[in-house]
């Protein structure tokens, strides 16, 4: 972005979220020379996008989070959400959260499939906002760092799950595992309720899929009916719960990743525990299907009301 | 035609002040002259394709440096006007074709040479990319033949103990799911649908990795990022020279640009330091290729990737650039960023020039 781009940036962050913009002023990034990461991440654009997406995060998803001081403030971890959603917006929307509720605000550096690096304007979108394509050799640089990686350790398989199984995750991948315990990077497991019901998946039209070179193209009830509308998410609500860090290095040396069954069982007990955060927020959920009611679609009603025992509960629930 | 920017003549009185320092073995005789001193075993080196941009400053720069001794000068042609300000006895002179292998035997056998007893070889013959299929072959015959041809010599001969070959990052395979930082083990281009340049330089990096055992002599593999500079004849110096730049819509990767004096200092090193193997050399300026545009001053403008082929050979007709798109395709769009942890820590090489980052645009950082 050249300085004018630049300065437009900044205006719209600050006008779109002026309290964030503030905060948002003490991100660092490792800085090349001319203001961008190795990655290509720049943080006027990084905190332009957040802008917005903030808009989306208050008014389209009233998104409400529990546990966000479970998240460390400095050094490296990985945050591991659930994955859902035909379009990652769950990954936004844990991005902005950790963005604007941190007490030190850290961008996500969520690892983000191959195929986007391949696609025109998202691949440009998402490095200037921080993502990067999940080598894992990019993921070790992240570590080293000291970053906040967001890992979804389903993969795009999370993403391009059919309605009737939400909520059931597939079984993780075990990279992130190996990773967290040779560069000593706790991890938080996190559940996102609400984006599993945002696209009602139907079918994968595979072959659109291949003419746009994506993992899938899906199909919902709302394209059939409203058209290039039905692209558009349904506006359920979301709900983000953040466990307690999982500093599992303590216990498991780095030679722990030449044992696979090992590093499976580290992987399972990381998935239980995202499950379990995930039954609660749905137990605890509002709405019964879509997590919404139609007063909360009222203007003035769209605050969302963050009960604090909740999260107490739950972090009492996983730590035993 | 452009005018060359030639080496500064040295002083009138009595040569170079470097070489005077520590005195000038050319005005000695016998021991000093072939650049032995006592303890102290100088590098006495030959450079092939010295007339080039790259070679010429290469050899005024061991020309001043105290622990060089003789320097062979080899490319096709007179020996260049330039080159008369050298001494003859410390700089000479060789018109030849590394093609041909009787000519290069013969330089082997030559009295300059075994007098001169070069160690050191310096491979910088290559020649750039042509429009012309005729001339293609013939090019590709010098590129990766000649390579060949070079080093089998100087395996031969027993008395050069290091070979060094500029290479390039076009030979990696460039991919948006690389490492951001591409090591020296990185997968290389070998699609058979990438330009013929881009193939002879693959060809001709890994004839020299396949050779990389071969007793008593260090093989050196220097992979360059893009080299920018004053008449310099990389593919980016030229995109960047053009009055109108297009980039792919939608695309604007990171790249790094070294600048040709860093160049020279890290061949000057790997010539000095007792190191063989692969080393990936990057400069230290890393932004946007439409940072770098602005910079420059050019007029960039995106266009869709199916279009920058055809109006690139446009622009080549109507003599607007000396750039080829088609070595550079997937370098406009996903980032090329070398890993140098290597050639910092063996070569003791980090990049001196700063060029670009003088003009760093944006709010201070």
């Amino acid at each position: 972005m050249n300085q004018q781009g630049r300065k437009w940036a900044r205006t719209v962050a600050r006008t779109l979220a002026p309290e964030e913009y503030v905060r948002f002023q003490e991100l660092k990034i490792n800085d090349l020379g001319f203001g961008y990461d190795p990655f290509g991440l720049e943080i006027e654009s990084a905190v332009a996008a957040l802008s917005v997406a903030k808009q989306i995060y208050k008014y389209w998803f009233r998104v409400e989070s529990h546990g966000v001081e479970n998240v460390p403030l400095e050094g490296a971890v990985m945050i591991t959400p659930n994955h859902s959603g035909a379009l990652p917006l769950d990954a936004v929307m844990v991005g902005v959260d950790l963005a604007v509720k941190m007490k030190k605000p850290r961008i996500m550096r969520a690892v983000v499939d191959n195929f986007a690096g391949f696609l025109p304007f998202v691949n440009t979108l998402f490095y200037r906002c921080g993502q990067i394509i999940g080598a894992r050799r990019n993921f070790e640089e992240l570590l080293k760092w000291g970053e906040m990686v967001g890992v979804f350790p389903e993969g795009d398989k999370g993403t391009g799950k059919p309605f009737k199984d939400r909520y059931k995750m597939i079984p993780f991948n075990v990279g992130f595992m190996e990773l967290s315990l040779l560069y000593r990077a706790p991890i938080v497991p996190t559940a996102v309720i609400g984006a599993e019901e945002q696209y009602p998946y139907m079918f994968n039209v595979k072959p659109l899929a291949n003419l746009f070179n994506l993992p899938y193209f899906p199909l919902t009830p709302l394209t059939l009916l409203l058209g290039p509308l039905g692209v558009l998410p349904l506006p359920t609500r979301y709900s983000i719960y953040y466990g307690e860090a999982l500093h599992l290095y303590r216990e498991y040396p780095p030679e722990t990743v030449k044992d696979p069954e090992t590093i499976r069982k580290l992987v399972g007990l990381v998935q239980d525990r995202v499950q379990s955060l995930i039954d609660e927020g749905l137990r605890r959920r509002r709405g019964k299907v879509f997590g919404f009611s139609l007063k909360d679609l009222l203007p003035g009603k769209t605050e969302p009301k963050i009960p604090a025992a909740p999260s107490k509960q739950i972090m009492e629930r996983i730590g035993s | 035609m452009k005018k060359k920017k030639r080496p500064s003549p040295p002083k009138k009185t009595g040569g170079p002040t470097t070489v005077q320092r520590s005195g000038n073995p050319a005005k000695k005789t016998g021991r000093a002259a072939t650049g032995k001193r006592s303890g102290i075993r100088k590098k006495n080196v030959l450079i092939t394709g010295v007339t080039g941009t790259i070679g010429s400053r290469l050899a005024e720069a061991l020309y001043y440096d105290k622990n060089v001794g003789i320097i062979i000068g080899a490319a096709r042609g007179a020996k260049p006007y330039y080159f008369n300000q050298f001494d003859t006895k410390r700089f000479i002179y060789k018109d030849m074709n590394i093609l041909k292998s009787r000519g290069l035997t013969n330089l082997f056998l030559t009295t300059d040479f075994k007098e001169a007893d070069i160690n050191t070889v310096v491979h910088l013959a290559f020649f750039n990319r042509v429009s012309r299929s005729k001339q293609k072959e013939s090019f590709h015959r010098l590129n990766v033949e000649g390579t060949n041809n070079l080093l089998d010599k100087c395996i031969e001969s027993g008395s050069v103990s290091k070979f060094i070959f500029k290479s390039s990052d076009v030979v990696y395979k460039i991919r948006p799911h690389n490492p951001v930082y591409l090591d020296e083990n990185a997968d290389l281009n070998f699609d058979t649908d990438v330009d013929q340049w881009v193939k002879d330089r693959v060809d001709a990096d890994m004839i020299c990795q396949s050779k990389m055992d071969s007793k008593g002599i260090n093989i050196v593999i220097l992979r360059f990022s893009n080299i920018i500079g004053r008449m310099g004849s990389g593919q980016l110096n030229a995109y960047f020279d053009s009055p109108l730049v297009f980039r792919a819509m939608g695309f604007n990767p990171l790249i790094n640009l070294i600048h040709m004096e860093d160049v020279v200092f890290a061949i000057q090193s790997a010539i000095h330091k007792n190191v063989k193997g692969i080393f990936n050399i990057a400069g230290a300026d890393t932004a946007p290729i439409s940072t770098f545009s602005e910079i420059n001053r050019s007029r960039m403008y995106s266009l869709p990737e199916p279009l920058l082929g055809p109006v690139n050979t446009v622009m080549r007709k109507l003599g607007m650039t000396r750039y080829y798109y088609s070595v550079d395709a997937d370098r406009l769009k996903y980032s090329v960023l070398l890993d140098t942890r290597k050639v910092t820590k063996m070569l003791d090489f980090k990049p001196r020039s700063r060029k670009y980052s003088v003009q760093r645009p944006g709010p201070g950082r």
